[in-house]
């Protein structure tokens, strides 16, 4: 199957502090993301995960490098395009959910669709599709405090799907859920990823979420250590990645 | 660096907290000092009863939306503040603190903030009362001097009132914090705004909002005798009561329907704005009302001012009809008076009227108001034509009669449908009531009925006494004294010959009218202060509801709303804020106004438009800035 470019990311470098200073948290990346990839990219804490996903998703400015969105770099973005770009190519999924706990859930789901200009019925049909798939049908007139966390958790997922964006970056977004929760969220981003409905790049130090992932980088020291592929099982690949991390003797906790 | 921006950050935001208490209350003192100030100024000296007892009237049912003000307005914002302190003093829970030590810790904090606010709210307040002076004065050529004095009653009179109330709250918030949970005082601030409520109980609130209001404004508009007075104090409290109600049913109904119907919730930033109303409308409903009930306020005084001096100028008009006027019982002394005041004057117009004397005793009527003047249709027919007035109504048949009045400033009997008077035995209907000033000062002195000329001349064999009124303009009002030595010499000449001949002069400097220039200068004082007070509450609140939205815009932003979306859910809702306690307030000014118009016997609409349209003015000043302010606060 042919798969198109999504991103591309070239030597990508990012400094912290003041002149004279600075500590590089980036230390030239480069990534290749393709239509319906499931990418994870795993890191210890403190290893510029959160970082790279700013950037890769136009919140912070890299100090050098450039990121490629549909052909078009995004560090030579205006303002505006750039809304404009998080809003129709790109979805996103926070470690802390980040709801409106203003609105119900299913207002919530249906936002980006109402803010882009979809007519009502349509925006509330897609949203009650979602929902149904991701196993919120019967949540979706409650508001954010009135839900759990892996609840919540899913209804941002379906938040950052309803637009059909070209990618999806999560944030560890099982971080704060527990593991049931956790793997609730990740079956259902996976069953979207292998309908061929979503083109995902997650960020996380745990190597269960990665084992969802078709392939995993392992991010240290601010520089892409090495790549692993899913062969066989999830069970598999999870103790590939498990033997990866040893052998590198990083902290990932 | 990080850690320098980190402290910055909660030390703004700490500072934001304290200070929006701080300048809530500082407000709230300034707004009641004002009012004492003016109720302690030396404002009421000149006045006489009864229009003291008036001026009573309207400073009580001021007191009473003030005192309203005050605890909403305490109420608010130590309420506020609760919440956000709740959440950080909370954490000493933690820490091992007891619920009770934390709650000291709260009532200490607040403490000082209260004494901090008073000894603010005093001296902004002490200013304000010079600005407003100074306002008055330029605003106005018929406005009176005031002179505040900083005086010890209006401060301590403040201070006790609100002493007193912010002790209250503080033990509401002591006994808050003592009895809830851990949990409860973490969360906080998350759930303390609460969303949708049961319909059945919105639309009951609703109809009975409804009900009040119109009940209030019926009470207001209703014509009526001396019990229009009680009526207008209930109609005062059932307004405050029914828009308190209305904001508090219909509005959430309207927003959650809104709600409900996605195809109408999803469009734009529709869907962000509405939410946010609906989620704050629970806390915000009273400060709808509230601000409904200040802009009321302001308008009727506004009105009532422009009302007071409309009535001011006709009152003077009126006086000033003629600079002379005789009254004898001397008949033909016209050439000869018109000769003497000639000597030293132009003349302008003369007239000459003749007229019965009746004894209260053989007048029968509803309002009894003393003695009564009757005199002929043909002689108030020719008189207004010689000193080039209004001709009459029309001419009264046998049994009707038109009755003279003045200019009045209010008067609190509004019905005066169905006034006959006994005269003589005949029942004579009233089918007029003028106040063309035909007899000058005297129409305002005594009690005048212009009747049929038959009907006179069957009156007048009866044998009471027969007058005549001799009365002059003159070219040089200014210059009345000249013909005053001549004009006393022919009184003393008659009164010597046992006649009842008096002379009155208008002195054009004259002061007896001042008293309504004091109220005059009242209403736009109390106008001022109400703009001021129903603007700020919005404003306060924006200011506060601006810093819990930064967050949320920071995760719209991140998901692609552009800030110039953002902005305009911001504009839509602020807009929102503002525009429906005005749409209310214009609607419940028109009965107000309307009550007013009674009151004063004039039409009073186009007062009422301008009025509505300054406080717009007011408010569109006030939403801008608070749009500005928001953008900053949210930080988008
Ligand atoms: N705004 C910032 N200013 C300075 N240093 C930062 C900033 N954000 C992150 N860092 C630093 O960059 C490094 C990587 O952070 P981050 O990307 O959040 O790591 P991760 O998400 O992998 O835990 C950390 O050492 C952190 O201290
Ligand atoms: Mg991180």
């Amino acid at each position: 199957m042919h798969s198109e470019k999504i991103v591309e990311i070239r030597n990508l470098v990012k400094d912290y502090g003041v002149k004279g200073f600075q500590t590089r948290v980036l230390k030239g990346i480069d990534l290749t993301i393709f239509s319906n990839d499931f990418i994870a990219i795993m890191g210890p804490s403190g290893s510029g995960k959160t970082t790279l996903l700013n950037i890769l998703s136009s919140v912070d400015k890299p100090t050098l490098g450039s990121v490629l969105l549909d052909g078009r770099d995004i560090t030579k973005l205006s303002n505006k395009e750039l809304s404009r770009l998080r809003r129709d190519k790109i979805g996103f999924i926070f470690q802390d959910y980040n709801l409106l706990d203003t609105m119900s859930l299913k207002d919530n789901i249906a936002l980006p669709l109402a803010l882009n200009g979809v007519a009502g019925r349509e925006c509330s049909r897609k949203a009650e599709e979602l929902a149904e798939m991701f196993g919120l049908k019967d949540h979706l007139d409650k508001y954010p405090y009135q839900l759990s966390g892996g609840q919540k958790q899913r209804g941002a997922a379906c938040r950052a799907l309803i637009t059909g964006p070209e990618i999806i970056f999560a944030d560890e977004p099982t971080g704060a859920l527990d593991s049931k929760a956790g793997k609730d969220l990740l079956d259902a981003l996976l069953r979207v990823n292998e309908q061929g409905n979503a083109t995902i790049l997650m960020v996380t130090h745990d190597a269960y979420s990665a084992s969802y992932a078709k392939d995993v980088y392992i991010l240290s020291d601010g520089a892409m250590k090495c790549r692993i592929s899913r062969g066989g099982s999830r069970k598999e690949f999870y103790d590939r990645i498990m033997d990866t991390q040893v052998s590198m003797g990083g902290d990932f906790t | 660096m990080s850690i320098t921006r980190l402290a910055l950050q909660n030390f703004r935001k700490s500072v934001s907290t304290y200070l929006s208490l701080i300048l809530s209350l500082a407000f709230t003192i300034m707004i009641i000092y004002n009012f004492q100030c003016i109720v302690f100024s030396d404002l009421f000296d000149t006045l006489e009863e009864p229009n003291k007892g008036y001026i009573n009237v309207i400073i009580e049912v001021i007191t009473v939306v003030l005192v309203f003000f005050l605890l909403f307005f305490i109420w608010y914002s130590t309420n506020v503040f609760l919440t956000r302190r709740k959440r950080e003093i909370g954490i000493y829970v933690f820490m091992g603190l007891s619920n009770q030590r934390i709650g000291k810790l709260y009532a200490v904090e607040t403490l000082f903030i209260g004494a901090a606010a008073l000894v603010l709210g005093l001296g902004v307040g002490a200013l304000l009362t010079q600005l407003f002076q100074m306002i008055l004065l330029a605003l106005s050529d018929i406005s009176v001097d005031l002179h505040f004095q900083i005086a010890l009653e209006p401060v301590l009179i403040t201070t006790g009132i609100y002493v007193a109330v912010y002790t209250l709250f503080i033990i509401k918030g002591y006994v808050n914090i003592v009895r809830s949970s851990v949990l409860n005082m973490i969360s906080a601030s998350r759930r303390n705004e609460y969303v949708r409520e049961n319909r059945l109980l919105l639309v009951g609130k609703a109809v009975l909002g409804v009900a009040i209001l119109s009940t209030g404004f019926y009470l207001a508009v209703r014509a009526g005798g001396v019990e229009v007075i009680e009526s207008l104090l209930a109609a005062v409290v059932l307004v405050i009561m029914g828009v308190y109600l209305l904001f508090g049913g219909f509005l959430p109904l309207l927003f959650q329907g809104f709600v409900k119907n996605k195809a109408v919730l999803y469009r734009g930033e529709r869907t962000l704005w509405i939410n946010n109303v609906v989620y704050r409308m629970r806390k915000n409903y009273r400060t709808y009302a509230m601000t409904c009930v200040l802009m009321l306020c302001s308008v009727t005084a506004l009105a009532t001012s422009f009302a007071m001096r409309n009535r001011y100028d006709n009152i003077v008009r009126f006086r000033r009809t003629y600079t002379f006027q005789i009254l004898s019982d001397v008949p033909g002394s016209q050439e000869q008076l018109a000769g003497l005041i000639g000597r030293d004057n132009n003349i302008l117009y003369e007239s000459c009227v003749e007229l019965l004397s009746l004894d209260a005793s053989l007048v029968d009527t509803q309002f009894n108001y003393g003695n009564y003047m009757i005199v002929p249709y043909s002689q108030v027919a020719s008189l207004a034509e010689d000193a080039g007035l209004e001709p009459l109504f029309r001419e009264p048949a046998e049994d009707e009669v038109i009755g003279l009045s003045h200019v009045v400033l209010l008067s609190f009997i509004t019905d005066r449908s169905d006034i006959t008077y006994t005269i003589n035995g005949r029942v004579l209907r009233e089918i007029h009531d003028t106040d063309e000033p035909y007899l000058g000062y005297l129409q305002e002195i005594g009690n005048y009925l212009v009747v049929n000329d038959r009907f006179y001349d069957e009156l007048k064999p009866l044998g009471w006494s027969v007058m005549y009124v001799y009365s002059f303009g003159i070219e040089d009002p200014e210059n009345f004294a000249a013909s005053k030595d001549e004009l006393d010499a022919f009184v003393s000449a008659e009164r010597a010959q046992g006649h009842y001949t008096g002379c009155v002069t208008i002195d054009p400097h004259d002061k007896t009218a001042d008293w309504i220039k004091v109220l005059y200068s009242l209403c736009i004082f109390v106008f001022m202060v109400f703009v001021l007070a129903s603007g700020s509450i919005l404003f306060m609140k924006l200011y506060n509801d601006a810093f819990e939205e930064r967050g949320r815009y920071k995760v719209l932003q991140k998901i692609g709303c552009s800030e110039r979306r953002l902005r305009r859910a911001v504009s839509r809702e602020l807009g929102c804020t503002y525009a429906l306690p005005f749409a209310v307030m214009a609607g419940s000014a028109f009965f107000s106004v309307h009550a007013l118009e009674r009151l004063m016997s004039e039409n009073l609409m186009t007062v009422y438009g301008v009025s509505v349209l300054i406080v717009l003015a007011f408010f569109l000043v006030f939403y801008r800035a608070s749009v500005r302010l928001y953008y900053k606060n949210a930080g988008i």
